[in-house]
């Protein structure tokens, strides 16, 4: 690692301060499962880190019927996957969050910063795009709202501003939702996806988003457009699976090939269509 | 006779070290005023080094001192000596990752800094990427010098092309075989390279004193081998080097040799006595260490229709990596082996060690045995899928049995295979299909057998010393290494039975050329073997020197004396007794003279009659191989044929241990090296390009976890090896070599689908199941 | 170079250290307070060899920045014996042979101990899920959730 300083703001304004200050010279660190590992293999080299997650509010996670779930920026992944109101209402969530890493990754990792470093294969990801989930972020300006399909523009970009710090994630709370959460890995514990998703079913509406199949995690419009209204059948959810798969656009690498991801890009849809027909 | 000690499962003898954190490796030693290394390295597969400028990293504040190529006077080698530890000026850089020049610093940051601040010129050459490519005529050259290479008698290098040894075999008459049989096959296999993944990375400190002494603290299996080959380097005394080999967090081969030794020892001797250390991060490990070599295979087999092999033909096409001084034997080993564990009386192999631009091929476990069975044993299924015969009743038929003969025409006096397999059949219930419980997820089963030997040279020695203390404990000493197998725990159980006294009265030292006795290398699944042997011999010449003290004072003819739980006992009165404690510094007269002692016991071993075979044929004159090792893998796997994931529910091992020293840890051996094995099968191979590895992380390069292990069953057998010490033979690496092929003949079995090259991943099975679906539907 | 004051607690003990911030916690224990037996495997959070464990959580001590350790409570492989006696977990690791090369063992037994401080008695599948951040590659495992095992059936007897 380069030698930089280590900055501790003890207020969101003298954080916000920092950033303004120093732009492009600083990173924010929070769990730093991600930052640690980016400063080690120089990918980054900041004059700055501006640890942020004793800041208040961080570790707030609350939820509500009426507000929904709030998940504050230091919240880890162990900490949603563990807590009972999302094991409660948002069980694919909580699901995501434990697909993660390892257990002591988990304990340090935050659900935002898995947002904020808008991988395409972000685990996190999905069941908040099926959600609609609103980033709360702070900045010089004040406080804005950002959904999290506008968040997210790119592999590894976002339109959050070189004075903002996201605060947390709101999560709308639907009380008939119904989620399926489904990661594909080489190995089962503790690999990156080679493809996640999540479906969601509320009455007879249906979302579907996917990681890992385009530069920034996706909804699956015309496939959710199709299902619409609609009773679930074997035919149906085949032809659901077909028009999935063109909705994507996956590419190959050296975790995967884009073949192997079209083809389980349908499966995915498929089995979780087919759960949720045989639940009827 | 009843054994005490031999055959027990004591706890291991380091396991309270290790389980508090006490073990001791390299990096955990720091020595006052330590210097930290790093290196620069080519960017290019294959380059010139036209110039290096180390000037400006000279002048950094915090540098001691910049190496280059120069430092290195002459090539080393295990058997070739065909490398430098460092590239030269003027000469090529062979592999992406190679060593140009390196420096010493007081932090292990402001050496990275010096390293990039270091320039190298490089003309770009064009590059050798496949083994089968590296040997045809017009391939890029590797080593135009290999012509005035040294090498072991052994070894057959062909100047002027890439390829470092070419083995032969020619047992009978292939073509007569093919004339007399009724079917012939020809099959090819690809195993792809893999990285050992010792969890310890690699670590080396030096320290180079005023008086010429350089003393090497090395994470390694062979601190012999080590310092010969630094020796020969560095035109060294071997009195003036010091190897010393702490706790060794695993080994797997990857440790076998001398790698970035060489490169701390010039940059200690030019930083004024003070310690120089090099540890590799796991990126430099999965690059810069051993890797697997990778292997082409081709078996021609001629078949009778009843089922009897009458003959094969074998070519093996090994990636040797850029430097092949180790790989050479690998090359040789599995043309050794080529015939498997079967008694098949026409053999033909060619087995080639090819350069080129890839990282380092060297040993790992299994020395070529699982490369070459991952063809072997799938293409024994294949035949007996292709004949209609059951591959169980092949395997029956052309299996080794007492009195049969090997590939190379060895008698074999001891073969276990035949029981190994039955059992494994038998645990697996291999006769019974898997039960399915899914319609995408398809169970079946898969066996696979497999064999090795040591593929050492022939007069490779064990030494053992054995000191006994006042109180009646002892030292054991030997440089037969402890890398995690156990030989800290086995070999004074061997030394406890001897002396009969429990193992906890028995320390075992090792490691530190200066002070514990020659081993030729902690390798070849030999230690228990040979350092057992010599271990045992040690103890006995203790014994005896006790035995004819204790005739004297007990005032008893010798014969009529034992050994018996502490004390030397007449074994017709066995009341008449003394402590073997008393002979430990001699015995004492009445009139105060001594006599006889301190105890010390010696042993060495080296094996006799273990002759080279026949130069033109390769064909055994007697016995070129200390012992043979077989046993038998099944296994139960499901393959989803939606993600195309695989999961292997069950595996069973039996093998011919000769003698279990210790059940549990051949067991804990067995569980490992199956989990290794699966690893192998479905998910590691170090992905290359243009000679670049692309997945040099744990982020790409996944091993088994805790989640990915099936159900393990472990058994051995027991028939003894009449040269072993109480019967026992190597087992470390034989245990892994029928898991992949095991595997992959279940996933045939499951699916319809021969994968002939490994990993066989996900994505590998979907591809096959939408070609298949394509070709049934045509 | 800037240093940065921190105090901790390592293993109960207090702790007063300036850290330069481009060192990870794992640099602090090993270099700085030479306790040695967290190990470094990779560097980057993916084979748990320098799990540690901070206020009941294991966590990866290589990927923790030195000044994020101010005000933590850490402990390490050689605060789990006590007073010279091994943990029950150790002892069982011992009795079952669960580790061969040993660089892996300090890991496992800090996933281990959290886990069973958390849930003294966990089912399999949760052993296998807390452990599988720890890579070990000579053992196949068994032996290890083996231990694990035998550890939280002698909770569930009442005994410690």
């Amino acid at each position: 690692m380069r030698e930089f300083e280590y900055l501790k703001p003890t207020s969101l304004s003298e954080a916000i301060a920092m950033r303004v200050r120093y732009g492009d010279k600083a990173v924010i660190l929070n769990g730093g499962t991600d930052v640690v590992i980016q400063l080690r293999e120089r990918l980054i080299a900041p004059d700055y880190v501006i640890d942020i997650k004793g800041l208040e509010g961080m570790q707030e996670l609350t939820f509500d019927p009426k507000e929904g779930l709030f998940i504050g920026a230091g919240v880890t992944m162990n900490a949603i996957g563990e807590d009972p109101n999302v094991k409660e209402h948002y069980p694919y969530l909580a699901e995501a969050a434990l697909s993660v890493g390892s257990k002591q990754v988990r304990n340090r990792a935050t659900c935002i910063g898995n947002i904020v470093n808008a991988s395409p294969l972000c685990d996190t990801g999905t069941p908040l795009y099926v959600l609609d989930a609103k980033l709360v972020i702070a900045g010089s300006e004040g406080t804005r709202e950002v959904p999290i399909r506008e968040f997210i523009t790119f592999v590894r970009r976002t339109v959050l501003g070189k004075d903002e710090i996201v605060l947390g994630i709101k999560v709308p709370y639907i009380p008939e939702a119904k989620g399926i959460f489904t990661k594909i890995a080489r190995r089962k514990e503790v690999d990156l996806s080679t493809i996640c998703g999540t479906v969601l079913k509320i009455g007879k509406s249906y979302r579907l988003a996917f990681g890992a199949v385009a530069p920034t995690p996706v909804r699956l419009d015309k496939t959710e457009k199709l299902l619409e209204g609609r009773d679930l059948t074997p035919e149906l959810i085949d032809e659901a699976a077909e028009l999935a798969q063109t909705e994507v656009s996956p590419i190959s690498d050296v975790r995967a090939s884009k073949e192997y991801r079209l083809d389980v890009v349908k499966v995915i849809v498929r089995r979780s269509l087919t759960t949720f027909m045989q639940e009827v | 006779m009843e054994l005490k000690h031999v055959g027990k499962s004591y706890d291991r003898s380091d396991a309270i070290k290790k389980v508090t954190g006490a073990a001791e490796y390299v990096d955990d030693i720091r020595l006052p005023r330590m210097l930290y290394a790093q290196c620069v390295r080519s960017p290019y597969a294959h380059a010139k080094i036209l110039s290096i400028d180390t000037s400006a990293a000279e002048k950094m504040p915090g540098v001691k001192c910049v190496i280059t190529g120069d430092e290195y006077p002459n090539r080393a080698g295990l058997y070739l000596e065909d490398r430098y530890f460092m590239a030269k000026v003027g000469d090529t850089a062979k592999y992406m990752g190679e060593a140009v020049a390196a420096v010493a610093a007081e932090t292990p940051e402001i050496a990275k800094q010096a390293c990039d601040a270091i320039k190298v010129e490089y003309e770009e050459l064009p590059a050798v990427t496949d083994a089968l490519e590296g040997m045809k005529p017009d391939a890029p050259i590797i080593h135009p010098e290999l012509g005035s290479y040294k090498v072991a008698p052994i070894f057959y290098p062909k100047p002027g092309t890439n390829i470092s040894h070419h083995y032969v075999l020619r047992k009978g008459d292939f073509d007569k075989a093919c004339e007399e049989a009724d079917y012939v096959f020809e099959h090819k296999y690809y195993i792809p390279h893999v990285q050992h993944v010792p969890l310890e990375p690699h670590a080396c400190m030096a320290k180079y004193d005023a008086d010429g002494k350089c003393t090497v603290w090395a994470s390694c299996q062979s601190p012999y081998a080590v310092r010969q080959a630094l020796s020969v380097a560095f035109d060294m005394p071997l009195n003036k080097i010091r190897v010393i080999s702490p706790t060794v967090g695993g080994g797997f081969g990857s440790k076998a040799g001398t790698t970035l030794e060489g490169i701390v020892i010039p940059l200690a001797q030019k930083s004024g006595g003070r310690p120089v250390k090099l540890t590799y991060t796991r990126e430099d490990e999965f690059v810069n260490a051993y890797v697997r070599q990778g292997m082409h295979a081709t078996i021609k087999t001629a078949m009778r229709k009843d089922g009897k092999i009458l003959g094969v033909h074998n070519m093996f096409a090994w990636d040797g990596g850029a430097y092949t001084e180790y790989g050479v034997n690998i090359t040789k080993a599995g043309g050794w082996a080529s015939a498997g564990p079967y008694d098949i009386d026409n053999v033909w192999t060619d087995s080639y060690c090819v350069y080129t631009n890839h990282p380092v091929g060297g040993p790992y476990r299994g020395f070529g045995m699982c490369e070459i069975h991952f063809a072997i044993e799938q293409n024994i299924d294949e035949i007996a899928k292709e004949m209609g015969v059951s591959e169980v009743d092949i395997r029956r038929i052309n299996g080794l049995r007492p009195g049969g003969f090997t590939g190379m025409g060895e008698k074999m006096d001891v073969a276990g295979f035949q029981e190994c397999l039955e059992t494994v059949i038998k645990d697996i219930e291999y006769d019974k299909p898997s039960v399915q419980v899914s319609p995408t997820k398809i169970r079946a089963k898969g066996i696979a057998g497999g064999w090795k030997s040591p593929s050492m040279p022939t007069n490779a020695g064990s030494a053992a010393i054995i000191r006994m203390n006042e109180d009646g404990t002892f030292f054991c000493m030997s440089s037969g290494q402890e890398i995690g197998q156990g030989a800290a725990t086995v070999l004074p159980q061997i030394a406890a039975e001897v002396l009969s006294v429990s193992p906890d009265k028995i320390t075992f030292v090792s490691g530190d050329t200066d002070c514990t006795p020659y081993e030729w290398q902690t390798v070849a699944s030999r230690t228990t073997y040979c350092a057992g042997n010599a271990v045992k011999l040690a103890a006995e010449d203790l014994k005896d020197k006790i035995l004819d003290l204790a005739q004297i004072k007990m005032g008893a003819m010798k014969r009529d004396l034992d050994f018996e739980d502490g004390y030397v006992v007449h074994k017709i009165y066995p009341e008449r007794r003394v402590p073997i404690k008393d002979f430990a510094l001699g015995i004492a007269f009445e009139d105060g003279s001594g006599y006889g002692g301190p105890a010390i016991g010696v042993g060495t071993f080296t094996l006799e009659n273990n002759i080279n075979t026949d130069k033109k044929t390769g064909v055994a004159k007697h016995h070129p191989a200390a012992f043979w090792t077989m046993g038998v893998n099944g296994c139960e796997l499901e393959v989803d044929i939606e993600t195309g994931h695989i999961k292997v529910l069950k595996m069973v091992s039996c093998f011919d241990a000769g003698k279990a020293i210790n059940p549990a840890l051949f067991c804990a051996q067995s569980e490992g090296a199956m989990v290794q094995a699966l690893g192998t099968a479905l998910f590691e191979e170090l992905k290359l390009k243009d000679g670049k590895v692309l997945n040099k992380s744990f982020v790409d390069y996944k091993i088994p976890t805790a989640d990915d292990i099936p159900e393990l069953v472990a058994k051995y057998i027991e028939h003894a090896e009449p040269t072993g010490p109480y019967g026992a033979r190597g087992v470390g690496e034989p245990l892994m070599v029928p898991g992949a092929p095991c595997i992959a003949n279940a996933v045939y079995n499951a699916i319809g689908i021969r994968f002939n090259r490994m990993p066989i991943t996900p994505d590998d099975v979907l591809k096959a199941l939408r070609e298949k679906k394509e070709k049934e539907g045509k | 170079m800037k240093k940065y004051p921190i105090n901790f607690f390592v293993n109960d003990e207090p702790v007063e250290l300036y850290v330069e911030a481009n060192k990870t916690m794992l640099n602090v224990l090993r270099d700085e307070l030479c306790l040695t037996g967290t190990k470094e495997g990779c560097g980057a959070g993916e084979c748990g060899a320098c799990t540690v464990i901070v206020d009941g959580k294991p966590i990866n001590a290589c990927l923790v920045l030195a000044p994020e350790m101010e005000g933590m409570h850490i402990t390490t492989i050689e605060g789990i014996a006590k007073n010279g006696e091994l943990s029950p977990l150790q002892k069982a690791f011992v009795k079952h042979a669960a580790l061969q090369c040993g660089f892996c063992t300090p890991g496992f037994i800090m996933s281990g101990t959290a886990l069973l401080q958390e849930n003294p008695q966990p089912s399999r599948e949760e052993i296998v899920r807390a452990i599988s951040g720890n890579l070990c590659r000579c053992t196949g495992y068994i032996r290890i959730i083996e231990a694990i095992e035998e550890v939280a059936a002698a909770y569930e007897g009442g005994e410690k």
